[in-house]
């Protein structure tokens, strides 16, 4: 009876909270298993039960407001600020702020569990979200730990350190678990510090392990820095989850700005393996290519966005493709399994370029680097985009950016041989916000829709589904389903403050849920 | 792993390395007067080797990026290296070394904030002549406002950095405006109070709030008072700027 009992308890609880590693390489139907909802970064559902046809039904379900005490950044008054992308399995969301982990019930948004992490510190900037594996949650902390947790209870099974919070790292990354490694990214660029990316065996924590943003000494891509000092302090964090090909095994993520980040006259070259999209074998941390949106970077153009991927036809011939809108404005699509270059456009007219190279690369305009006296340059220092995911729909071949076309002035304010940290800042400008949605096989924009206002850009992810809907926020308060094929606003609702997350969708016993954060808050809308 | 060692040994040689585990919260806090008497200590038996801003030279690392010194806490990894380090004063009391770690820190700390300058630059880089030409001819800024009139003394009210912001990103006197006309009922203009692609609202000369739902029968039609002053960021060169700032600047 007793053995009865244990076994109908680990089923019961096992059940409950387990997550299948076979519903990772699915398209995201009765859960959102991970930061993207799948491994390609596409953020597009199939579910199509609330559609065009009914999307006017879309109503409110449930609210969740998040209250904690203490330290957190961003949100005024240590109020919490969502910027994480929820996770749902088996009908339980999992979603974090920083030093906060919760349990709710996604079908009500009741809190089934609350887990607090004992802060050292660290910049409470933001927390991107969880990961899971089989029955463990895995969330980073800005004082740079992995924190392991059960599913079920949300009692911590262990925690380990992947950065030293001495040297101004800081950690914000949703992790992402590929088999059995859960791969965790590192923030911060206060000094000058190498990024890098780690692997950690989902069932101990230990480093299996770790990939710099920066090439081997002696090695011909050390040539794109003056000296190896330079470059062993030369930034490129990893700020934005991985993206996977499970059929060519290799994961796929962006690197941040080289240090130190505005005044550039120390680093000649163009500094790889900063701001870079990068292809590593998860299994070994090899790098298998690398292509730089941003060589020699002093704008802080972050080439972090979610590397998307999809498959298409290129001269006729199938290819397996890799997209990214960069936040310098330009959009990239690449060969994923070997790195080709295929095609190079910009999504929101820049100024700070001579055209783009060979490579496909875009060629820095020296008049626009920082100078002591000011250049005008655009896009500003948040970016053309900034980390919050896009969405590619298969339905329409569409690739969909929340993207700003933004202003400002760029000042050097260190004009030593040997800068160090920043050296410089842009200031003030003005900026329009709008999607845009870029053909992924011509990268020419089909169809743009500027949010009325001249606000700051928007700071909110896209979700596109199968139901020819495209979910964003606006740059006031509302979070807003488009026509996919033309930008036409099809519904919308309005909420307390901007939204500040990516949206998900998942169904449950019949009901497609809508759910975004904003702010503090989680809203999920269904049609009842 | 391969990759692994080799990194860590590379960065074991030249620069930070990863240590296992987080430090404790609290940095060390700069006492300010113990910071300056560090300087002299620093002056006095370091900045030979290790350069005037302790960045380093080629024949001493750099203190800043040092992990040791960002790990120390008053003199806790500093004041042993000192006697471990061969070519190092051994010496100095542990006062001296708790100062020298205070003018470290402050040196550490101001380049962890070096994003906002020490002092604001000088963007008084242009021809106030060319500025003066700019002005008046190609750039437009005569038709709308006068170096007499409302701009009259604005060399003397704010900073160059600042006038040459508001220069190019104005802060409008002006709210944006709006005449709204729907199918039944006349025209409304007023005072945007909030617009999206849904809803928008505004406030008319007499103060009454109006507010409309946005349809294709409803006519919107929005007098921005910035519009040119955003245009023109298409058109500026940078040397334009600096020439318009120049010769703002001497509006005194």
């Amino acid at each position: 009876m007793r053995l009865l009992l244990i076994v109908t308890t680990a089923i019961c609880c096992f059940g409950q909270a387990f997550l299948d590693p076979a519903k990772l390489l699915q398209a995201p139907t009765d859960s959102w298993p991970t930061y993207n909802g799948d491994y390609s970064g596409r953020r597009f559902s199939p579910l199509k039960k609330i559609n065009q046809s009914n999307v006017d039904a879309l109503t409110l379900a449930w609210v969740r407001r998040t209250v904690v005490a203490g330290r957190q950044a961003g949100g005024g008054n240590n109020a919490a600020v969502i910027k994480g992308t929820p996770i749902v399995i088996n009908g339980v969301m999992y979603y974090t702020i920083p030093d906060h982990a919760w349990a709710i019930d996604a079908r009500t948004g009741r809190e089934i569990w609350h887990y607090e992490w004992p802060s050292k510190g660290g910049w409470h900037i933001g927390n991107r979200g969880a990961a899971a594996w089989r029955d463990t949650l895995y969330f980073e902390t800005p004082d740079c730990n992995l924190v392991a947790l059960d599913m079920g209870n949300g009692k911590e099974r262990w925690h380990t350190s992947i950065c030293d919070l001495e040297q101004f790292y800081y950690a914000s990354v949703a992790p992402i678990v590929i088999r059995e490694h859960v791969i965790t990214g590192v923030s911060g660029d206060d000094l000058d510090i190498p990024g890098y990316i780690e692997s950690h065996n989902a069932r101990t924590g230990n480093l299996e392990w770790r990939w710099y943003a920066h090439p081997e000494p002696g090695t011909p891509e050390a040539k794109t820095w003056p000296s190896v000092e330079a470059m062993m302090h030369g930034g490129g964090m990893t700020w934005v989850p991985s993206t996977y090909d499970p059929g060519l095994n290799l994961m796929y993520f962006g690197t941040g700005n080289p240090q130190p980040v505005i005044a550039g006259q120390g680093r000649a070259g163009s500094n790889l393996y900063t701001e870079s999209i990068i292809a590593l074998n998860p299994d070994s941390g090899k790098l298998a290519w690398y292509f730089q949106p941003s060589p020699h970077d002093t704008h802080d153009w972050d080439a972090v966005q979610t590397p998307v991927l999809f498959d298409g036809e290129v001269g006729g011939k199938p290819r397996k493709l890799l997209a990214q809108a960069s936040r310098n404005g330009w959009f990239f699509v690449l060969d994923r399994a070997t790195g080709e270059h295929i095609l190079t456009s910009e999504f929101v007219k820049t100024n700070w370029t001579l055209g783009v190279d060979a490579k496909g690369q875009p060629r820095l305009n020296p008049a626009k680097q920082p100078k002591p006296d000011g250049a005008l340059v655009s896009p500003n220092q948040g970016g053309a985009i900034n980390w919050p995911p896009p969405s590619y729909s298969p339905d329409t071949g569409l690739f969909y950016a929340n993207a700003a076309r933004a202003w400002s002035v760029y000042y050097l304010y260190d004009e030593d041989d040997k800068p160090e940290g920043w050296g410089g800042n842009d200031r003030s400008g003005y900026s329009e916000a709008m999607v845009q949605a870029i053909d992924a096989k011509t990268g020419k924009i089909r169809w743009s829709h500027k949010w009325p206002g001249n606000g700051g850009g928007a700071r909110s992810g896209l979700l596109s589904t199968a139901g020819g809907l495209l979910f964003a926020g606006d740059t006031n308060s509302n979070v807003v389903a488009l026509d996919p094929a033309n930008g036409n606003p099809l519904w919308h609702a309005g909420l307390h403050t901007p939204l500040t997350n990516g949206p998900i969708t998942y169904e449950l016993d019949g009901t497609q849920y809508v759910v975004v954060g904003a702010g503090d808050t989680l809203y999920a809308f269904a049609i009842r | 792993m391969r990759r692994l060692r080799l990194a860590i040994a590379a960065t074991v040689l030249f620069g930070p390395i990863l240590l296992g585990q987080a430090g404790p919260y609290e940095r060390q806090k700069v006492d300010a007067a113990a910071a300056k008497r560090g300087s002299a200590v620093y002056t006095q038996y370091c900045i030979n080797c290790h350069g005037a801003a302790a960045r380093g030279t080629e024949t001493a690392p750099d203190l800043i990026r040092s992990p040791l010194i960002l790990r120390d806490r008053l003199g806790s990894e500093l004041g042993p290296a000192l006697k471990r380090l061969a070519g190092h004063n051994a010496a100095l009391t542990p006062d001296q070394v708790t100062d020298l770690t205070h003018f470290l820190k402050q040196q550490l700390e101001a380049t962890a904030r070096n994003r906002n300058p020490a002092v604001p630059p000088n963007v008084l880089t242009g021809d106030a002549q060319m500025g003066r030409a700019y002005f008046e001819g190609a750039g437009g800024c005569a038709k709308c406002h006068s170096a007499t009139g409302d701009l009259a003394g604005v060399g003397r009210r704010y900073e160059p950095m600042d006038l040459q912001q508001r220069f190019l990103f104005p802060r409008s006197m002006k709210p944006v405006r709006a005449t709204v006309t729907a199918a039944s009922g006349p025209a409304v203009t007023g005072e945007v109070v909030k617009i999206d692609d849904f809803d928008i609202s505004l406030t008319d000369g007499s103060g009454q709030y109006h507010a409309w739902t946005r349809g294709a029968n409803l006519r919107v039609e929005i007098d921005d008072p910035l519009r040119q002053h955003h245009e023109m960021l298409e058109r500026y060169t940078d040397q334009d700027i600096h020439n318009v700032v120049r010769y703002l600047e001497t509006l005194k």
